[in-house]
């Protein structure tokens, strides 16, 4: 079998939580819990849930921009997580981050070209004839003017911000963007601008992307993969559109029917996901998502649900979905207790 | 019987201008619309569209010191609220009309209660005291699903979830049966189940009550789900208003077009997103005439001039602000 580009097992990440009065007291989050996926040369996937559910904290794990609990990640077959700082070094010039908010992840300070070329400086790359080449070609191809490079970040817009935090990303010819809500401060028409920029970056440079977003019409567009998490962990996996279309898993369903759509006769099925997401502090036993589960069963409550391959490229935690049993869309309609 | 004295609501050419270092700029200009008992008006667009403007103008909240309601009129069952001066202002306020902002933990205050904060708004603007409109703002708790309401009555606003504050902030915004209700963009700092949640609440309360409310959005699917009849805003003119259906379907204005199609879908795979190119134009820097003409595919050269408002030969319900579309549609023009 191929090497994957990138290859996650088992990821695993805690916080602790002082809690109390003068934080008196801790507690521990699992922020990410046992978190296995891979990513394709050229494949966009695409990571979705809700606000806590550890979609960012596994984004940033996989950088090592937090220090994962355990695990593996694997580039191209090397360690990231056991790699001495020279190497993590090497290896982060293979994968780079976009980040959410243009507006706090650029330095107000320098101009941009001194933002762009501090990649290049820090990874001892080119010469300085070389930098400035890199910079132009770079800002060409995230469609800004050259003279960008003599301005500050407050001279632009949010989405030409955006650009160059994505042109920053790129600087040095990663093979892996991990991209974490890239578009999410962006008004529609301009994050149609980003994501199509998005796309032409991976058709020209086969580029490997982790999109984290919690909205499922950009991931929909973006992503061939994508897996579903909640409170810290992947409830689904599958191939796009397909996992949008037939959710397996009730959580999926319950995200995809919550959704809205730019079409008033397909109103939001506005019924009826009770209750709210719950704490990653104290998380409900066995599946974490029964308590809001329209077919929970006794099992639920008191077993996590093990991974369940429906099909080579299709897996579910849910005790709906025995394991060996392909199981369809309808059993999971059959009356829980 | 005069149409207009059946609407709870009606803004007529309301125009408001801010300073900007020295000088004054429209950030709306002529604005009309107006809103029926049990009906929801979206006012939907993009950032620096003038939606929040609108509604901070029909609030009478528009910051003094630079920014001022230079023409029109906020008629309130046929009464203009423009000239009211601020205490005028402060009994139509939570009561008549009722606000709801975005962010719940900035408009409730940290250190008082949410029983309390009801009950204030009880206090302040209705008969009721003590114990009466303790018991009035219990149950207001309990109409907007807060869960096990009166143990909750007496905890702090960072005790609860972000959809629970909203629920609280609307439970306020009901505490005076107002006619109409202004919700400023009420979900978007929800997550998509909650978001869910509270529209479906939103919407049950509006046909219980018969409210009229006007809801601001930049979200196209949120409007879809929620509205009667939508206006759409570009650069503060309001560019097209038709019922939800009509919108969407026969999308007129060449900028709703375009919004229509940049949108990533769940639903679909609708092809490649086409973007609009180009921004908006800065405050400083509007044209005079049709402000999206910059960045439309059908600019003529009468665009320079701007365009009316007119509805369409077809349905007359259907109105929007283009000398091509409304040529090509129109009787009249």
């Amino acid at each position: 079998m191929k090497t994957p580009l990138l290859d996650v097992r088992n990821l695993s990440k805690t916080f602790v939580a002082r809690r109390g009065f003068m934080g008196g007291q801790s507690a521990v989050v699992h922020a990410v819990s046992d978190v296995s996926f891979s990513v394709a040369t050229g494949e966009a996937f695409g990571l979705v849930g809700e606000s806590g559910c550890g979609k960012s904290t596994t984004g940033r794990a996989i950088l090592r921009l937090v220090e994962p609990n355990s695990g593996t990640v694997l580039l191209k077959g090397e360690d990231v997580l056991g790699a001495n700082p020279r190497r993590l070094r090497a290896l982060r010039r293979q994968m780079q981050i976009v980040f959410q908010d243009p507006y706090s992840s650029l330095n107000p300070r320098r101009t941009i070209g001194q933002t762009l070329t501090e990649p290049m400086a820090v990874h001892g790359l080119g010469t300085a004839r070389e930098i400035l080449e890199a910079v132009r070609t770079v800002l060409a191809e995230v469609g800004m003017p050259i003279d960008a490079a003599n301005k500050y970040p407050h001279e632009f817009s949010g989405g030409q911000r955006q650009r160059i935090g994505i042109a920053r990303a790129l600087v040095l010819q990663p093979e892996l963007i991990v991209a974490d809500e890239p578009v999410s401060a962006l008004d529609v028409s301009i994050q149609a601008q980003i994501l199509v920029l998005l796309r032409s970056l991976q058709q020209r440079h086969n580029l490997s992307f982790v999109l984290i977003s919690h909205d499922l019409g950009v991931v929909r567009h973006f992503c061939s993969t994508v897996s579903v998490m909640y409170l810290g962990r992947i409830v689904e996996r599958g191939p796009v559109p397909a996992i949008f279309d037939e959710p397996l898993h009730p959580y999926t369903r319950a995200l995809r029917n919550a959704s809205p759509v730019p079409d008033p006769k397909a109103k939001v099925i506005m019924a009826k996901l009770e209750g709210e997401v719950a704490s990653a502090l104290s998380p409900p036993s066995g599946c974490h998502f029964h308590p809001r589960c329209p077919h929970v069963m006794e099992i639920c409550r008191g077993v996590y649900p093990g991974w369940v391959q429906v099909a080579p490229d299709r897996g579910v935690a849910c005790h709906l979905y025995p394991a060996g049993v392909g199981s369809t869309v309808s059993a999971a309609a059959a009356p829980g207790r | 019987m005069s149409k207009a004295s059946q609407l709870p609501l009606a803004v007529d050419g309301l125009t408001t201008a801010f300073r900007v270092e020295g000088r004054w700029y429209d950030a709306i200009r002529d604005v009309s619309f107006s809103v029926a008992r049990n009906e929801t008006l979206a006012l939907v667009g993009e950032s620096g569209c003038g939606k929040s403007i609108t509604a901070l103008s029909i609030m009478g909240l528009v910051p003094k010191a630079n920014g001022r309601i230079t023409a029109g009129r906020v008629l309130l069952d046929g009464r203009d609220l423009v000239p009211l001066d601020e205490t005028e202002m402060e009994t139509i306020r939570g009561n008549a009309i009722s606000m709801i902002f975005q962010e719940p933990m900035t408009s409730l205050n940290p250190v008082l209660s949410i029983g309390f904060q009801v009950a204030e708004a009880l206090r302040y603007h209705t008969p009721l005291t003590g114990e009466a409109a303790r018991a009035r703002a219990l149950a207001l708790l309990e109409h907007v699903k807060i869960p096990s309401a009166a143990r909750r009555f007496d905890d702090y606003p960072h005790q609860f979830s972000g959809g629970m504050r909203q629920r609280v902030m609307i439970a306020i915004a009901l505490a005076c049966s107002p006619q109409i209700i202004l919700a400023d963009e009420p979900t978007t700092a929800l997550d998509v189940t909650i978001q869910a949640q509270v529209l479906a609440l939103l919407a049950e309360l509006k046909s219980e009550t018969g409210m009229a409310m006007i809801f601001i959005t930049h979200n196209l699917g949120v409007v879809a789900s929620i509205a009667d009849r939508v206006a759409v805003m570009y650069a503060g003119d309001l560019i097209e208003i038709a019922p939800v259906e009509e919108l969407f379907e026969h999308p007129m204005h060449p900028y709703t077009e375009a919004l229509l199609s940049s949108i990533p879908r769940v639903d679909r795979d609708a092809g490649d997103l086409k973007p609009i190119a180009g921004q908006v134009p800065p405050i400083t820097a509007m044209p005079s005439g049709c402000r999206y003409a910059d960045r439309c595919p059908l600019r003529v050269p009468r665009c320079a001039t701007m365009p009316p408002l007119v509805g369409l030969a077809v349905d007359p319900n259907h109105q929007v602000r283009c000398w091509v579309r409304a040529a090509d549609e129109s009787v009249g023009a």
